[in-house]
């Protein structure tokens, strides 16, 4: 009994951490997070997702988020004569917690038809063990699934162990932060650079995944130094 | 605020300054298309495209075969002709690999991993990882998804008998218009040849033939279709791009002109029997050295003869 208790526990334990990297993860992308919900204590925690018998109920813990103006102007792509009035590459974010063992092409599809109707822009899957390889196929197509009609900002899947801790709160992880197209215009311009001329950052990048970076964005890196006390280099998402 | 320069202002630059600026700052002029590099830019993209719509269709097909068969009380021995039509076609562009994917999908939706049967998936006799099986070989370790793959051996036989005949290499590269019959184990095998529909061959027209005229129709026909019959074996197939670039390859033949009268070939000048110790062409110095001592040799002779010679 004690054995089981204490297994309940620890889950509990490691669901409150990993939905708090979560919000806090949604927050550093820009979407309008509370500071009290990236900050839960974990009786708090434990009181709003746990049910009577001490289990971790992690339907409950899926939810939404708004990007802020901020966010949505850095996504936005600069006008042009021919687009006169650009939409903005954003919009609102679901986060699903699935407690499903295995997860194909079954689970993903329902994902998907969540997202699509409740006219989500993108998708985040937090998941226990990784996805089947089908389905793995499925989600780097994901916007071209169901006829070209998926989700447009596509979906994003995270392993639940890797979001026990913050990555980018450790000592020798630099800051990373996300330039908008104007700034990035602004930032070859100065140097006279082609992007291909840029260092590189992949996309499957642990950091880049945590700020959910798109192909062909450029990121500001700033470590300390020192020599100079700061020193910012700038990376082309690939 | 646009970025200000640090170079230092030369009078003929403060003049024409922003002209220059403009200019310093402009991307480097367009340089003209070369047409065969965009060519072969133009090929390449298209076969990357035609790739990801390959796949693409192979996605789409694990969609639509993870909830075949179509009626829930369909029999896997006797499957209804449309169920079996579309999974044969929907198969064909499946490496041995994707075919496992799909029948791992099934798994995970609870279903048999035979596509034309509608029972769940069997059950393991434990729930232990690993399982020992009896088989003809003795006592085997087998893990526990294996088990769990069909309902019945039945279904796993019909199941790898599709696998089996599925084409190793990936769509994106076949060529020709082999391995798209695909063989299902089924019982009603006469029901499946009337719905499907039958490429029947040209029965040969045997009909004798008046004059010469027809007779040569006949054999520019007869061309043609052995023509059209390489095109699909080279991989042509209508709607498919063409395996064969012409855009690619120059046709314009360059004759060598010829500006003096051929000579036919002569040995090269002997130069006092060298020859042979030549190899291609390049005589060592050892044997160079040999050679010279035997000629001073020779000299040193006539000299001594010379002054032996009185007065």
């Amino acid at each position: 009994m004690a054995e089981s208790d204490h297994k309940a526990r620890q889950e509990m334990l490691d669901m409150w951490r990993i939905y708090r990297t979560t919000k806090e993860m949604c927050r550093d992308r820009g979407y309008n997070v509370l500071p009290e919900e990236c900050s839960i204590s974990f009786d708090d925690f434990a009181r709003k997702f746990g049910t009577e018998s001490g289990a971790i109920a992690r339907g409950q813990m899926n939810f939404s988020a708004i990007p802020s103006e901020d966010m949505v102007r850095k996504y936005t792509p600069p006008a042009t004569p021919k687009v006169p009035n650009p939409e903005a590459a954003i919009g609102t974010l679901w986060v699903e917690f699935n407690a499903d063992e295995n997860i194909g092409m079954k689970n993903l599809r329902e994902f998907i038809h969540h997202l699509l109707n409740g006219s989500y822009y993108s998708g985040i899957m937090i998941v226990v063990k990784p996805l089947s390889g089908m389905a793995m196929r499925g989600i780097r197509g994901a916007s071209a699934l169901n006829g070209g009609n998926g989700p447009k900002g596509g979906i994003e899947v995270f392993l639940e162990q890797d979001l026990k801790i913050n990555i980018t709160k450790h000592e020798l992880v630099p800051t990373h932060l996300l330039l908008s197209t104007e700034e990035k215009a602004q930032l070859l311009k100065r140097y006279r650079l082609k992007e291909t001329q840029l260092p590189r950052i992949q996309v499957t990048d642990p950091v880049a995944k945590y700020y959910g970076l798109r192909r062909g964005q450029v990121v500001k890196i700033i470590r300390k130094s020192e020599t100079a006390g700061r020193y910012a280099s700038y990376r082309w998402a690939i | 605020m646009p970025p200000k320069s640090i170079l230092k202002k030369t009078p003929a630059a403060a003049s024409t300054q922003t002209a220059v600026a403009v200019a310093a700052n402009a991307p480097p002029p367009p340089r003209a298309v070369n047409q065969r590099h965009l060519n072969t830019a133009v090929h390449h993209a298209r076969i990357y495209e035609q790739r990801k719509q390959v796949e693409a269709d192979i996605l789409d097909a694990v969609f639509e075969l993870l909830d075949f068969p179509t009626s829930p009380d369909a029999d896997p021995t006797r499957p209804s002709p449309s169920d079996a039509h579309r999974f044969r076609q929907a198969i064909v562009p499946f490496q041995p690999s994707d075919y496992d994917g799909l029948i791992e999908e099934r798994n995970i939706a609870d279903k048999c991993g035979y596509t034309l049967c509608p029972r769940p998936k069997g059950k393991a006799p434990s729930t232990a990882r690993k399982q020992f099986v009896e088989t003809s070989k003795g006592v085997q370790i087998v893990d526990r998804k294996r088990l769990e793959m069909w309902c019945s051996d039945d279904c796993a036989r019909r199941a790898l008998f599709v696998k089996v005949q599925l084409n190793e290499e990936p769509a994106w590269l076949r060529q020709g218009d082999y391995g798209t019959e695909i063989d299902l184990m089924v019982k009603n095998t006469e029901e499946h040849h009337e719905a499907l529909p039958l490429r029947l061959k040209k029965t040969a027209a045997p009909a004798p033939k008046d004059t010469e005229e027809e007779d040569a129709a006949a054999a520019w026909a007869a061309r043609d279709d052995a023509l059209a019959d390489l095109a699909i074996e080279r991989g042509e197939t209508p709607g498919r791009l063409s395996k064969v670039n012409k855009d690619l390859i120059t046709d314009k033949i360059k004759e060598r002109v010829v500006k003096f009268p051929p000579t036919p070939p002569s040995l090269p000048p002997q130069s006092s029997g060298q020859s042979h110790m030549a190899i291609e062409g390049h005589v060592p110095k050892s044997a160079r050295d040999a050679e010279q001592a035997k000629d001073s040799d020779d000299e040193d002779d006539k000299q001594d003869w010379d002054k032996a010679l009185p007065g």
